[in-house]
């Protein structure tokens, strides 16, 4: 299949104006809850820098924190794995299923909470062509899954449909009456179904949004309690997680739950922060600590900070970008601002738009809670993905011609009176050439003035 | 190489130089039963003072007299609930009652640890859940609660309010797969 670029889908995206407008404005009111959310809290910004500090020195000293993290969750009884792939994540999490829960005459039942990892690594798909049946149990994440989406944002799954669309899905997966469009009907629906799934299930898999090296311990944060109810009703519990989840001590914990929630969805916590250390007894637990590109992106000195995200989405609730294409236009598991710095890390030729995906307006960097300099690293990315010989042909060419010009002080100032009286004259048709100038596109050009700025400087100069 | 050592190796060399790790401080804040209570309810929960421990029996005869099923330590129970309770019993729980440990102004959170717990599932599996908390431990924010929390022992959980999801449309929907509703009984 082609892979198509972010203007390709984006503009696929707003060819529904009013979905798209109606986006658009659901992502703008998460910000402004965000935003009546961290007000209220004198030291939000120092709980930002905080929080910024602490992980830049956890990955300063990364391997040695893994490895604490290890030896004290070995010490909890909890076994532990690395993978340095998502084909090697996937087989762990399959050989432990195959020794760990053994079933007879039917598949094994696997519920799973939200893990955007798991996403990365494709496990849904391997894991069923294994005869594992494997149910999402966030709500969001399940509403995708009976659809086969992918999710469109790191925290809301399924932000890009209306409450009409999982009727629809509801009314075809689980016998909902046709054109019901309750969310408290829905939700409800969705309650009875799952529970099902919670009380039937053999193993529950969770992702981790943070792990302690002083204790071996790591925390789940939901609102719907659907890790918890997973976990605690299934004989094994396996954690996967990426290498840059550490944080060296249980009181760090104090700093990033005041953050997280807040940033996310302007709660001022999670419903439930779940802290796991030790196995219930008879069970187990098991722990997949994965790479994937990650230690590579550790060694890019201009982009290592982008593995100090906590996956809170608010770069992405804030990006007038993301708000206007839709989390599925960037065709990577981390859409919006962030999903921009990590992807050209995974495949520069890929994702060579995303980083163009922006306009660097630098509204992601001022609600980062780790404070990332988003911003900084898409125009970085650029310059590289310029290097590489990456950009598309129309921005090359362009770009191209600009540094000419640019370069020659004499060539620009007639350009520019050219431009100026040829603005007046040429025909719509030019100016708006879509393939030449993308730009153009549902935007209209003002007058061009009879003069330059230098020319009225020199004249009214005194 | 194993990849324990691949990914190790690979952060060894492409680590950038040791930095400083900074205090944090336990920044100051209003610990009030008002804030707790003012936030709590914002986040769907509910929160009832009573004169004692003892009182609490009074309040869940008085609130929750529809319900059947109620497990619990601290006030009447009639589904007896272990470590060893099997998922089908505890699917019919319809009431919970355990004890909090420390309650957080800022958020309205609850610690409940594991020992609390009667089993790991029974806060997330019953209709309805009650906290109990001493109001002598409420503190202001996240640095005071882990300040005060000598360790998470083998399993615990912060919990605010009822179980919740805005999935659909960002409409709030309270009672997703958890607890319905969640009240807090002060003592
Ligand atoms: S980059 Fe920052 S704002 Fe964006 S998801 Fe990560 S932590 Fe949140």
């Amino acid at each position: 299949m082609n892979h198509q670029n972010h203007p390709e889908l984006a503009e696929a995206f707003n060819k529904d104006f009013e979905r798209t407008t109606w986006h658009d404005e659901t992502l703008w009111f998460v910000r402004q809850k965000r935003d009546k959310a961290v007000y209220p809290i004198p030291e939000f910004q120092d709980l930002r820098t905080l929080a910024s500090e602490i992980k830049d020195h956890t990955l300063s000293n990364l391997d040695n924190y893994l490895i604490e993290f290890e030896q004290n969750a070995i010490k909890n009884g909890v076994k532990v794995h690395w993978a340095a792939d998502a084909a090697e994540h996937n087989q762990i999490v399959m050989d432990i299923i195959k020794s760990s829960c053994k079933v007879e005459g039917r598949n094994t039942r696997m519920v799973k909470s939200k893990s955007m990892l798991t996403e990365e690594c494709h496990l849904n798909a391997f894991l069923q062509k294994n005869n594992i049946d494997v149910v999402d149990t966030d709500l969001g994440e399940r509403i995708i899954q009976f659809r086969d989406e992918p999710p469109s944002h790191i925290v809301m799954p399924a932000i890009h449909l209306k409450k009409e669309d999982v009727g629809e899905t509801f009314h075809e997966h689980l016998g909902t009456t046709k054109g019901e469009k309750d969310p408290q009907i829905l939700t409800e629906a969705a309650r009875q179904h799952l529970r099902e799934k919670f009380v039937a299930a053999d193993v529950a898999l969770t992702g981790v949004n943070f792990a302690i090296a002083e204790t071996g311990s790591f925390v789940v944060c939901t609102n719907e309690g659907n890790a918890d109810l997973g976990v605690n009703l299934a004989k094994v519990h396996i954690a996967s997680m990426g290498i840059e989840k550490m944080i060296p001590k249980l009181h760090h914990l104090s700093v990033y739950t005041r953050l997280l929630a807040r940033s996310a969805t302007g709660q001022p916590i999670t419903t439930y922060t779940s802290h796991f250390t030790k196995p219930a007894e008879g069970k187990e637990m098991h722990i997949v600590i994965v790479d994937n590109g990650r230690t590579q992106q550790l060694g890019r000195a201009d982009f290592r900070n982008s593995l100090k995200c906590i996956r809170c989405g608010a770069c992405m609730n804030t990006c007038p970008v993301y708000r206007r294409s839709g989390g599925h236009s960037y065709d990577f598991t981390v859409p919006g601002p962030i999903g921009a710095i990590l992807s050209p890390n995974i495949d520069l030729h890929k994702y060579s738009s995303l980083p163009f995906a922006s306009t660097l307006c630098g509204s992601c960097s001022d609600v980062c809670p780790v404070k990332i300099d988003i911003h900084v690293q898409l125009y970085k990315w650029r310059q590289i993905v310029g290097q590489a010989n990456e950009l598309p042909a129309a921005k090359k060419w362009g770009m191209k011609g600009l540094a000419k010009v640019l370069s020659m002080p004499k060539v620009y100032d007639l350009g520019g009176k050219l431009a100026r009286g040829a603005l007046r004259v040429l025909p719509h048709g030019l100016t708006h050439n879509q393939s030449m100038n993308p730009w153009a596109k549902a935007r209209e050009l003002p007058d061009a003035p009879k003069q330059s700025f230098k020319e009225w400087y020199e004249e009214n100069r005194k | 190489m194993t990849s324990r050592e691949k990914i190790l190796n690979s952060i060894a060399s492409n680590k950038p130089a040791l930095t400083t790790l900074p205090n944090v401080p336990i920044f100051e804040g209003d610990g009030s039963i008002e804030r707790f209570k003012t936030v709590l309810e914002g986040i769907g929960g509910r929160v009832i003072e009573v004169a004692s421990k003892a009182d609490c029996q009074a309040a869940i005869d008085k609130y929750y007299s529809d319900l059947k099923n109620v497990a619990s330590d601290i006030v009447k129970a009639n589904v007896a609930v272990n470590l060893d309770t099997t998922k089908e019993i505890l699917e019919q729980v319809d009431l919970a009652v355990i004890q909090g440990e420390i309650g957080v102004a800022e958020n309205g959170t609850i610690w409940v640890p594991e020992i609390n717990m009667l089993n790991r599932a029974l806060p997330f599996i019953t209709q309805h859940l009650v906290l109990v908390l001493d109001k002598n431990n409420i503190v202001a924010n996240m640095q005071q609660a882990y300040n005060k929390l000598e360790n998470v022992g083998s399993y615990g959980v912060f919990i605010a309010g009822p179980s919740k999801t805005a999935d659909i449309e960002q409409s709030l929907v309270i009672g997703a797969h958890g607890a319905r509703s969640m009240m807090v009984l002060i003592y």
